[in-house]
């Protein structure tokens, strides 16, 4: 080797490594779903895009325990609550057993200002004789021995209505103590301090939900289950990357054997992964500079898309000849290579217009890629190869396939009777064209989606899909709104239309219904002397009742209550995540159990002039999905413009540019039909994978349209385009066998594609039949977007 | 024929009295309850119908002063008062309040095979005037009820004793007690010599 070519390859090395370095200080891999999602455009839409993330619905865990009998079930239920009540990452933990700290020591005097036991009779001699002949009565139920500790300071038991006031709507079945599901597992329910989305803290209250359960010796041999959004995303978050390093493993593996078999030499396998190293290695360390996170579906996608720049070391590599440089046989070849570089990069432009975060990096990270891959292997790769090579157009059975391939018969029908083909598939097709779920792309496994269900009906949890919200200008406004419709909600509770519902104003009363019921609370003096009235003729000891006289006497002067104030206890916490400021506004979010006739809230929506409206999550997630693929749609509309554009600019011929198109034209509408025939909705992703093997497509069409000057040069394009074919293959072919239904979409989709596409190319590209290419009409270009 | 004399000569067999202790369902008597308790500055006296209506079934009327009907029937306790509207209380919900009525309706039902798996059992006296005495063994119900005081004779049960953690006794006077005249002055010491007749002094 060469003192140059050893410079040149050393100091290549050694950027790499620079560069390599750079990003792993500042790559910070996130998985916040939803910035593969659509932006936001209606208002609805971008309270969805909040709550999906931050909402009291998505931080919400269900946990089950099970595998021991009930009494130790219930036994863990509580030692798991007493631990995640002390746990700061811990907001909120219900299991059932009655929370006698519901409210502490300095709130409790609150007690008068947020029941509403007063508000039809106040506080006076005759309520209070009723309530404690009740007590003295209580003393010999079952349950004195319970209230007994209460009464001096609560002889209304204020605190135990209070406590069923904010019982769960719907509440769970009780054993021993505590909710059990009708399947015999104890039930909690907790909600994190983390947002849903936030997959580093949820991940952290995971690991510490499962250190408990594995720890606590009242856990010893009880199963522990954990569901909802969080552990969602920390488990898709997990699948991912367990799943993008497995199959880009194998896939590499492959690629390793592929290049051994077709070069036959160690050497050139190193030096050919050169360029596609740089373009990852740049690829990430511009997002990692232009983003704050990269999401880890964007390096799956990423790596996954670059595998189209392993075309170019290829092609160079397969083209070498006898007497000729590689650094020659580049030169030869890089009008072909621009013009496909060239296009990639406009069509992932599109991914750029989309406006969407993660398809955003995806674009950049693809582009920057593809541009220093192809740069790389123009100007560097040429100058490290080693001077010996075997020549790619003398592997042996490479003639016998091109002449037979070259013998293929062409008919002038076949491009007719495939687009007929296709636009009866296409016609007949009976799944819906479009899919709008975006679960349906979330990859929950559908076993841990079923086991969610279960557990949410077990635990009366809210609907995940209807949220109720009042709107006003303050928190307090939200307050007083949720007051005062709630009357008219439960209205609907009793007709049947929902089975429950939950509104911000059930935990915390507003401003002026405190003040009032503050208003109305009895002077010391005045209530002293009701009391004693009242204990006439009742047993109980005289003074008992003194911390009672304290706590009312407390609660007339108290400053009201916040929620900022109320912040403090587990209600607090609750109830901040029902009140969100949202565009210079305050939102509150009252969630609802078992919406039967969602139609039954547009009363209530027109009384308060649309401060109050039933949110449909699932509506306005599809209206989203809808809105944002009319934005691609057009995006790619532009870029098949610029292809085409392109393509013609670089030829400066419409008939040569046609041979490339039509093939591709072809192909893109024959998986599109494929794919409708199989009942595969299309999706995003399926569209972007589409694109993708257009541009393989591109390549394969370009390469054969060309006009080899000879028999070798011919057989060296094959052989190129076969190691690109199979490369392709192997990487799209086994993401087709992912669990993650976003990458199988992907896989299916492009090696359907890879396959036409090679296939059409031999059969339509080629000038030297140019008869048999066919009279195939400009319908293609129409039909392509249907 | 010797058996009689050793069981006068020891403690009473616990099996035995509160086998003893089994009536044919349903089982009523009439009963005066008086509750001493340290937030009353006198003891409240209460009078009504107790029901044994089988395992885990029981009913208790209240008469004077105050109209009360509290049902314990599938580990629901219902409680209604005067016209109001019943108050259900979930058994589920205080697991040791569960097994305090598990036991009491063991002891209605003289099953001591039950009674004996939530509470140690302890007797003094004759089998003509015995006292028996039920302590919990689990730790929760412990913190809340400290035991189970019964007096009886041949003929039965003659007082329940109920006796808080804190203190706090219900003493019910059951069968011919129920009607009988309370001690004067009415103390607990005083209504516990009434419930243990003359044998126990």
């Amino acid at each position: 080797m060469r003192r140059g070519t050893l410079a040149l390859l050393v100091a290549w090395i050694a950027a790499l490594a620079v560069l390599g370095v750079v990003v792993q200080r500042n790559l910070h891999v996130g998985s916040d779903l939803r910035s593969f999602m659509p932006p936001a455009q209606t208002p609805d839409q971008k309270l969805l895009m909040e709550q999906i993330g931050e909402g009291p619905g998505s931080r919400l865990l269900l946990l089950a325990l099970s595998g021991k009998p009930a009494t130790d079930l219930a036994t863990a239920s509580r030692a798991m609550a007493d631990a995640l009540r002390g746990d700061e990452r811990f907001t909120q933990v219900a299991n059932g057993a009655f929370e006698s700290g519901l409210l502490d020591d300095a709130l409790l005097p609150y007690r008068f200002l947020l029941t509403p036991s007063f508000d039809g009779a106040p506080l006076d001699r005759d309520v209070l004789a009723d309530e404690l002949a009740q007590r003295l009565e209580d003393l010999g139920s079952p349950a004195a021995t319970l209230l007994k500790p209460l009464l001096p300071r609560d002889p209304t038991l204020e605190i135990m209505k209070l406590a069923e006031h904010w019982s769960p709507p719907k509440p769970p079945l009780v054993r021993e103590g505590v909710w059990f599901s009708p399947d015999g597992e104890a039930l909690l329910l907790v909600q994190t301090r983390a947002a849903g989305f936030d997959p580093d803290a949820q991940g952290a209250a995971i690991e510490a939900l499962q250190a408990y359960g594995r720890d606590l010796p009242a856990m010893a041999g009880a199963e522990l289950v954990i569901s909802g959004p969080g552990y969602f995303g920390v488990v898709v978050s997990r699948t991912t990357k367990g799943e993008a390093q497995w199959l880009g493993h194998l896939s590499t593996i492959g690629f390793v054997i592929l290049l051994l078999v077709a070069y036959r030499s160690i050497a050139v396998l190193g030096l050919a992964a050169l360029p596609i190293v740089s373009g990852g290695l740049a690829g990430i360390a511009a997002i990692a500079l232009a983003f704050d996170a990269v999401h880890g579906i964007t390096l799956a996608f990423g790596f996954t898309l670059l595998g189209v720049a392993q075309e170019y070391p290829i092609r160079v590599l397969s083209h070498r000849r006898a007497g000729e440089s590689a650094l020659e046989s580049v030169r030869a070849l890089w009008p072909l290579l621009l013009t496909a570089i060239a296009s990639a990069c406009i069509a992932y432009l599109a991914f750029f217009a989309s406006g969407v975060e993660g398809l955003q990096q995806l674009a950049v990270f693809t582009i920057v890629g593809l541009l220093v891959a192809g740069w790389s292997t123009r100007h560097l790769l040429p100058r490290v190869l080693p001077e010996r090579f075997r020549d790619a157009a003398d592997t042996p059975g490479l003639e016998r396939a091109w002449r037979f391939l070259d013998g293929l018969p062409r008919p002038r029908w076949l491009p007719p009777l495939l687009l007929a083909l296709s636009a009866v598939m296409l016609a007949t097709a009976s799944t819906p064209f479009w899919q709008n779920n975006l679960a349906a792309l979330t990859p929950v496994p559908a076993d841990l989606l079923q086991r969610e269900g279960r557990l949410r009906a077990a635990l009366g949890a809210p609907d995940v899909r209807y949220l109720l919200v009042v709107q006003a200008a303050d928190a307090d406004g939200v307050l007083a709104l949720s007051e005062r419709i709630t009357p008219d909600v439960e209205a609907l509770v009793e007709r049947g239309a929902i089975d429950g519902a939950e509104l911000p104003s059930r935990y915390l009363p507003s401003l002026a219904t405190q003040r009032e019921r503050q208003a109305a609370l009895p002077a010391r003096e005045a209530l002293s002397a009701m009391l004693g009235e009242a204990l006439e003729g009742v047993p109980f000891r005289a003074g008992l009742f003194e911390p009672f006289l304290e706590d009312v006497e407390r609660a007339r002067t108290l400053e009201l209550l916040t929620p900022e104030r109320f912040a403090s206890s587990p209600l607090g916490a609750r109830l901040q995540a029902m009140l969100v400021p949202h565009d210079g506004q305050w939102i509150g979010l009252g969630t609802l159990i078992g919406v039967h006739d969602a139609a039954a809230f547009d009363a209530i929506a027109q009384k308060n002039g649309g401060a109050v409206r039933l949110l449909d999550l699932k509506g306005a997630s599809e209206s989203l999905v809808a809105a944002y693929r009319e934005r691609i749609l057009h995006a790619f509309g532009i870029a098949v413009v610029l292809l085409v554009a392109t393509v013609l600019v670089a030829f400066r011929d419409v008939r040569r540019a046609w041979h490339v198109l039509a093939p591709m034209t072809l192909a893109t509408i024959l998986v599109l039909a494929v794919l409708r025939a199989c009942g595969v909705s299309m999706s995003l992703f399926h569209l972007v994978a589409l694109t993708l093997a257009a541009g393989l497509g591109l390549h394969y069409a370009l390469f054969f349209e060309r006009i080899a000057p000879d028999a070798a040069e011919a057989r060296r394009t094959l052989h190129a385009t076969l190691v690109c074919v199979v490369s392709a293959l192997l990487v799209f072919a086994l993401l087709a066998w992912s669990s993650l239904p976003v990458l199988r979409a992907i896989g299916l989709t492009v090696s359907l594609g890879v396959g036409f596409h090679f296939c059409l190319s031999i059969l339509m590209a080629r000038e030297t039949r140019a008869g048999a290419v066919g009279p195939l009409d400009g319908k293609g270009h129409d039909a392509r977007q249907g | 024929m010797l058996l009689p004399c050793l069981a006068a000569a020891a403690d009473p067999d616990p099996q035995a009295l509160v086998a003893g202790l089994a009536r044919p369902v349903p089982a009523r008597t009439a009963y005066t309850e008086v509750r001493f308790a340290q937030m009353l500055d006198r003891p409240l006296v209460v009078r009504g119908e107790l029901e044994y209506l089988g395992p885990g079934k029981l009913g208790k009327r209240v008469d004077t002063p105050y109209k009360e009907q509290t049902t314990i029937a599938d580990g629901q306790v219902s409680v209604q008062r005067g016209t109001r509207k019943p108050r259900e209380i979930g058994l589920g919900q205080v697991p040791e309040l569960e097994g305090f009525l598990r036991g009491f309706s063991a002891l209605l039902g003289g099953d001591a095979a039950v009674l004996a798996q939530d509470f140690t059992l302890t007797t003094r006296g004759t089998a003509q005037r015995w006292h028996l005495s039920l302590v919990p063994k689990d730790a929760r119900l412990k913190r809340r009820v400290a035991s189970i005081e019964v007096d009886g004779d041949d003929a039965g049960a003659r007082c329940f004793g109920i006796v808080d953690a804190d203190g706090d006794a219900n003493i019910l006077l059951v069968e011919a007690l129920a009607s009988a005249e309370l001690p004067k002055p009415l103390t607990r010491r005083n209504l516990e010599i009434t419930c243990a007749g003359t044998a126990a002094k």
